[in-house]
């Protein structure tokens, strides 16, 4: 069984957002959210105080909704917020250990809480610890466990009921880069290989394009863009790097009366054009001006510059 | 090996029963305190005055040729070797320490170590409500106080029983019983929801615990000082003896204190509604302010 997607996962319908606005008191957290997840890994992105953890919590049903805002695996988050719960697991950023119990038995603990037999819980928790690498640990208090290890605790208690979605907030604050890796690595494997959704809410953008392929961008509770990560990355904006010789000012000038940007980067021109445009409208301006190109290569973009980007804008 | 390659097993569900969820809760808070040897000691200790009354009513009764059962009614009280519902009665107010006690032992920490650690977000991401959640904690603060107080009823009961050679039958094996459990159910229901309450107030246990004890011994000891003054009412304000005061009508006993049962029974009614709105309140996965 192990490294194929279950029944349960195989068969989940997916997370529907529809013109979900929210409030805490007069501050306006999220403005008319609209989005549908079918599985795989979604990177949920926004500066602090963005409304991602809101979202989040939208999603679990922690929230007072209107009906019909937040369907989660074709329940109604207004409506029968507990049956979906069945089949998420929700990873916090802060604390979320039950301090007084062993690692392990507070896994169980959680599964029992899930709707697990107490022996399946158990054994259940055994194998989640193991696959988090908490094996010979999992005697221990919770409350004595290192960063790294409570973060992949909070990960074993998320998984311990085989969800079909699991929720993960900031799963690697605080963690050193081993435990960072680590941490990444189980992430992908649940997302890739073993049939998860897995929403990653971050402000650590490596992170996203280490795990995720697609991303929801969140700007002051306002969802700016919901794209595959390499869409993101090749349609949002393109920059070419350009060398040649020749009349380059000419050359420049009749670019810039097209709208793009240029800039200079040693012997190199940088010309970065919108979405939609490409190499052919650099190429007519040389032909056009007898600027002679030696050099034109497109420069692809991280996931940062287009993050920058779109919250800059 | 990398972690990542040790594999994941989906659940294959086994086909047996899944409890409730209030019951993991209640079931785990039960068993904890139980495996500390001090703890264990402790609740010896809580009986200790169960086997004295029980003692004394058999010397009373059974052993009563041997030598002048009157007299030794009269070096104990009436109460110790009493049968009848208000001796019992005053067997579960003599009780109330080991009741703040036990209480302060397992409640305090109930819901200010889970608010401690950000652990009610783990809670109600699982398929439970506000009422499983606060049923199972009630249930353990219950099963402690019916340790100390119900619990040793029954057993007097039954041994009260044995040693009348069951001339008391109706009244020891029914009635009796019956009085407690009805006592003791909504006492324990209201005590449990109040200290909850306090519980959830905070993440600090020691502040919760003083909390509790000033409210069980100070308000007792404001009311011996204020009723010193000439101010039987202010009785009132003397929380544990609420209690009691009410609990004399279901016993058909004399009130301990000068003051209305029934006032006092609304006194707590009203303290308990307090709790249930403040855990309402207080415990969300999330604060929201509206």
């Amino acid at each position: 069984m192990t490294g194929t997607a279950s029944k349960v996962n195989q068969t989940s319908d997916g997370l529907r957002v529809q013109g979900l606005d929210f409030a805490y008191a007069q501050a306006i957290v999220l403005q008319d959210i609209t989005f549908t997840l079918r599985q795989g890994s979604v990177g949920l992105l926004g500066p602090n105080g963005s409304g991602k953890t809101t979202l989040l919590r939208a999603l679990l049903g922690h929230l007072p909704l209107p009906r019909e805002k937040v369907n989660v695996l074709g329940w109604d988050m207004a409506v029968n917020p507990r049956a979906a719960r069945q089949r998420i697991g929700w990873m916090p950023e802060r604390g979320g250990i039950i301090p007084g119990m062993s690692g392990v038995a507070m896994v169980a603990y959680l599964g029992e809480l899930s709707g697990m037999p107490e022996r399946d819980a158990m054994q259940r928790a055994h194998e989640v610890m193991d696959y988090v690498a908490l094996g010979e640990a999992r005697y221990r208090k919770c409350e004595d466990y290192s960063q790294g290890m409570r973060q992949r605790l909070k990960l074993a208690q998320a998984l311990v009921h085989d969800p079909a979605w699991i929720f993960l907030d900031e799963p690697t604050s605080g963690l050193d880069p081993k435990g960072r890796v680590a941490i990444l690595k189980l992430i992908h494997d649940l997302a890739s290989n073993k049939g998860f959704g897995v929403i990653l809410s971050t402000h650590l953008l490596p992170d996203v394009e280490a795990v995720c392929q697609e991303i929801l961008v969140l700007r002051e509770g306002q969802l700016l863009s919901h794209d595959v990560i390499d869409n993101q990355a090749t349609t949002a904006r393109q920059v070419f790097e350009v060398e040649g010789f020749g009349e380059e000012e000419l050359f420049q000038a009749r670019l810039r009366e097209q709208g793009v940007e240029i800039t200079k980067d040693g012997r190199l021109t940088l010309i970065t054009v919108g979405s939609g445009e490409g190499a052919e409208m650099i190429l007519a301006a040389a032909e056009a001006t007898g600027y002679a190109l030696r050099r034109l290569r497109r420069q692809r973009l991280s996931l940062a510059d287009v993050f920058y980007k779109l919250v800059e804008e | 090996m990398p972690v990542y390659e040790r594999g994941y097993k989906h659940w294959e569900p086994s086909g047996r029963k899944a409890l409730p969820p209030w019951w993991a809760i209640a079931r785990r808070g039960i068993a904890g305190p139980l495996k500390r040897r001090g703890f264990l000691f402790l609740l010896m200790v809580a009986w200790v005055p169960a086997i004295v009354k029980g003692g004394i009513l058999y010397f009373t009764f059974k052993a009563g040729q041997l030598f002048d059962a009157g007299q030794l009614v009269r070096l104990v009280g009436g109460n110790w070797a009493s049968i009848e519902a208000p001796g019992f009665f005053a067997f579960l107010t003599w009780q109330k320490y080991f009741v703040l006690i036990f209480l302060t032992i397992v409640g305090t920490r109930l819901i200010s170590k889970d608010r401690q650690e950000n652990g009610l977000a783990l809670y109600f991401a699982r398929p439970l409500g506000l009422v499983d959640y606060v049923a199972g904690k009630v249930i353990i603060i219950m099963f402690y106080y019916f340790m100390v107080t119900l619990f040793p009823v029954y057993a007097l009961a039954v041994f009260g029983y044995l040693v009348t050679a069951g001339a008391t039958g109706m009244e020891m094996l029914v009635l009796i019983p019956l009085r407690a459990t009805l006592f003791c159910s909504l006492a324990g229901l209201s005590l449990s929801l109040i200290l909850l309450s306090l519980s959830s107030l905070g993440h600090r246990a020691v502040f919760i615990t003083v909390g509790w004890v000033l409210i069980y011994l100070g308000s007792e000891q404001i009311a011996n000082l204020m009723t010193l003054f000439g101010n039987r009412w202010m009785r009132i304000v003397d929380f544990p003896a609420q209690y009691f005061q009410a609990g004399a009508l279901l016993f058909d006993a004399n009130p301990p204190h000068p003051i209305s049962p029934w006032g006092s029974f609304f006194v707590l009614l009203v303290y308990t509604a307090l709790a249930c709105l403040i855990l309402k309140q207080r415990i969300r996965p999330v604060e929201v302010v509206s």
